[in-house]
């Protein structure tokens, strides 16, 4: 007896799986002398060319996502042994982490030719990691979400060493993947204890099986939230953090900042929902110490960087800790309220690293605080785009990061987690600081020496385009936008629509 | 007599997994006592009856990944000196403090937790089962391993080729 797929549930990852395996044909077919084009092509034609084939799969994963969201209906592929399901919280986070890598993508093409990188195997890993993202989010069942949480992984170390000649590049690539494979394996121990303990690998039977005064299952609930917690970069599990993202290509510190951590947050949460629904009260303790530990190391430490790119990583572990905020209040509202974070969190975080992205000049990242120094008279319109990003980044009313700092507040509050609520809040004027120090920098300072230019990529432009304008558009209008364009846009509406069918 | 055997095979594991890992001087002493592990397990799967599983393992792990390993390792020709100063010593003894405290709550802990063994099957552990699990219910987890094979072949060659 043959079982009835259902090819559907995984339609956006397996689009996007064969879009990497043409990305390497397609480089061995136009690449070298002997292209299948007759003649030789130019390595910024192919980077170009590459992405757009990319872009092409991502963009029809985002369709196949978005029209699954529509219907609304779940799918399963294997119903009598289930272990992926696509339903609204799964098309959700697949077409956010679609966009993102879109978004990302279109970030690369200049930026890999500027530093003479450009290999068509980033495009291919990129799409693999992305893959391996959606897998993640639709997972079930603990194999599903350790297979996807390795195939997210595995690209993205290679990613950050794709810089081959710097050394930066390379210590971030073995640092990520020896912390990476650590965590790996701290997850896989808790997944086989948690096996153990209920007999099942679906978090459905976990659910039922699962009783926290066995010892075994409690074990194996600690081992998996470490695994998380390492993924999520969360406080205490976060040192990897700065360095990585640091020593890693800016385009790729752009993408693993933004996606990883919406796939990650995704799968917690449908992990925590599903199989832990009826937590144990020590859980939501574990989850407001983290939460609260984050939030305040990330902000603190990210105060005294003198590095953008490591203040950024300091942020997103802070950021970490406003999205945990809503894991502790852990009511429907709560998730949407964190879904709808990190919506908004793509853009701003893809748009801060765009910029530093754009900034990038004769092979080198020019990332340094200093280096910002009145950059408003020699790039305005940079200037003007990173201070939009950094303000949103801030939470400050009348951006996307400020609807989203404010839903998960509300939450948390109508939940009664009032203590952490209120050290978010206070976490949050810290981090003004530290995100102003920028457009302090460029406004204000006269630059120092000679200014580094280079003419924006139209993939750069595009990006921090769009970036600008969901940025504003989810603060201003974070439903039904009175304006013609933007009225599709129903953020709040979509994000709890991903939620309630977990309930 | 399985029991007694459990636990010898259990013995040889840990040793071999203990001796591979306090190995540092001796990186291919190291990889052989891993080849001991990998044997037990193998052996130990057995005794689960799960025989098809444990002949796989001793091919697979023993045989081909370990001998994997110490190719990698001869062809690196690593030395003593090459390693730079250990440092840190209050964060090893943090660490050591912490491994060593999980250890003592798992083994005080787990031998009252541990579940009832479950009833198998006619044909359990031989290929038809196996073949039925792989094949039929985790049929998606098997496929898209090899999405994952493909994306660290890609990356290695991205890392370790000299001329790409």
């Amino acid at each position: 007896m043959s079982p009835e797929i259902h090819l559907g549930a995984v339609g956006p990852t397996l689009l996007v799986g064969v879009g990497a395996m043409l990305v390497l044909v397609a480089e061995v077919m136009l690449s070298g002398r002997e292209s299948f084009l007759g003649r030789r092509v130019t390595g910024a034609w192919l980077g170009s060319m590459l992405a757009v084939i990319s872009s092409f799969f991502l963009i029809l994963a985002l369709i196949v996502a978005w029209q699954t969201f529509v219907v609304g209906s779940a799918q399963v592929f294997n119903p009598s042994h289930p272990m992926v399901r696509l339903d609204r919280l799964a098309s959700f986070s697949i077409a956010l982490i679609a966009l993102g890598s879109l978004l990302s993508c279109w970030l690369s093409v200049g930026y890999l030719a500027e530093l003479r990188i450009n290999h068509g195997e980033y495009y291919a890993l990129l799409l693999l990691a992305t893959s391996g993202m959606m897998l993640l989010v639709s997972a079930t069942d603990l194999i599903m979400i350790f297979l996807g949480i390795e195939i997210m992984s595995i690209p993205i170390y290679v990613l950050a060493g794709f810089d081959r000649r710097k050394l930066r590049s390379n210590e971030s690539a073995l640092k990520y993947f020896l912390v990476g494979s650590f965590a790996s394996a701290l997850l896989l121990y808790g997944m086989a204890l948690l096996y153990g303990a209920t007999g099942h690998t679906d978090l459905a039977g976990i659910a039922t099986g699962f009783d926290v005064s066995n010892p075994l299952a409690a074990m194996g609930l600690g081992l998996v939230l470490v695994g998380f917690t390492f993924k999520i970069s969360s406080v205490p599990f976060h040192q990897w953090t700065p360095d990585v993202y640091e020593g890693a290509p800016t385009s790729v510190t752009a993408y693993m900042s933004v996606t990883v951590k919406v796939a990650a947050f995704a799968a917690l949460l449908r992990l925590l929902v599903e199989a832990f629904g009826d937590a144990p009260p020590a859980l939501g303790t574990i989850l407001t110490v983290l939460a609260a530990l984050t939030l305040v190391v990330g902000n603190f430490v990210a105060v005294v960087q003198d590095n953008v790119k490591r203040m950024l990583a300091y942020s997103s572990i802070a950021h970490a800790g406003y999205l945990l905020i809503g894991f502790v209040a852990a009511t429907p509202e709560a998730y949407s309220a964190v879904l709808f974070y990190l919506l908004a969190y793509v853009f701003m975080n893809l748009g801060a690293f765009g910029v530093i992205v754009a900034l990038a000049h004769r092979g080198q990242d020019t990332d340094r605080i200093d280096d910002f120094a009145g950059l408003a008279s020699s790039r305005p319109g940079l200037a003007a785009l990173m201070t939009l990003f950094m303000v949103a980044l801030a939470g400050i009313p009348g951006t996307g990061g400020f609807v989203a700092k404010f839903l998960v507040f509300k939450a948390a509050v109508n939940e009664g987690v009032i203590g952490l609520t209120i050290l978010g809040v206070l976490t949050s004027v810290v981090s003004v600081y530290y995100y102003l120090r920028l457009p302090v920098a460029m406004y204000m300072r006269e630059p120092g020496g000679e200014v580094p230019r280079r003419e924006i990529a139209s993939g750069e432009g595009i990006v921090l385009a769009v970036c600008a304008v969901v940025v504003l558009v989810l603060g201003l209008f974070p439903n039904n936008a009175p304006i013609f364009l933007f009225s599709w846009i129903r953020a709040l509406d979509w994000t709890r629509d991903s939620v309630a069918m977990l309930f | 007599m399985s029991v007694t055997l459990f636990y010898v095979f259990a013995a040889i594991a840990v040793a071999g997994a203990l001796s591979m890992v306090l190995n540092v001087r001796n990186t291919v002493a190291g990889a052989l006592s891993l080849v001991g592990t990998m044997v037990a397990l193998g052996a130990i799967y057995v005794l689960l009856d799960a025989y098809l599983i444990g002949v796989l393992q001793i091919l697979i792990y023993a045989g081909a990944i370990v001998v994997l390993f110490l190719f990698v390792v001869m062809l690196l020709n690593l030395r003593e000196e090459r390693y730079p100063p250990a440092r840190g010593l209050i964060g090893k003894f943090v660490g050591v403090a912490a491994g060593a405290g999980v250890l003592a709550w798992f083994v005080t802990v787990l031998p009252g937790a541990l579940p009832e063994a479950a009833a198998v099957g006619e044909d359990f552990g031989g290929y038809r089962h196996v073949g039925l699990a792989l094949f039929r219910d985790y049929v998606l987890a098997f496929e898209v391993t090899s999405l994952l094979l493909l994306a660290a072949m890609v990356g290695a060659v991205i890392l370790a080729k000299r001329r790409i």
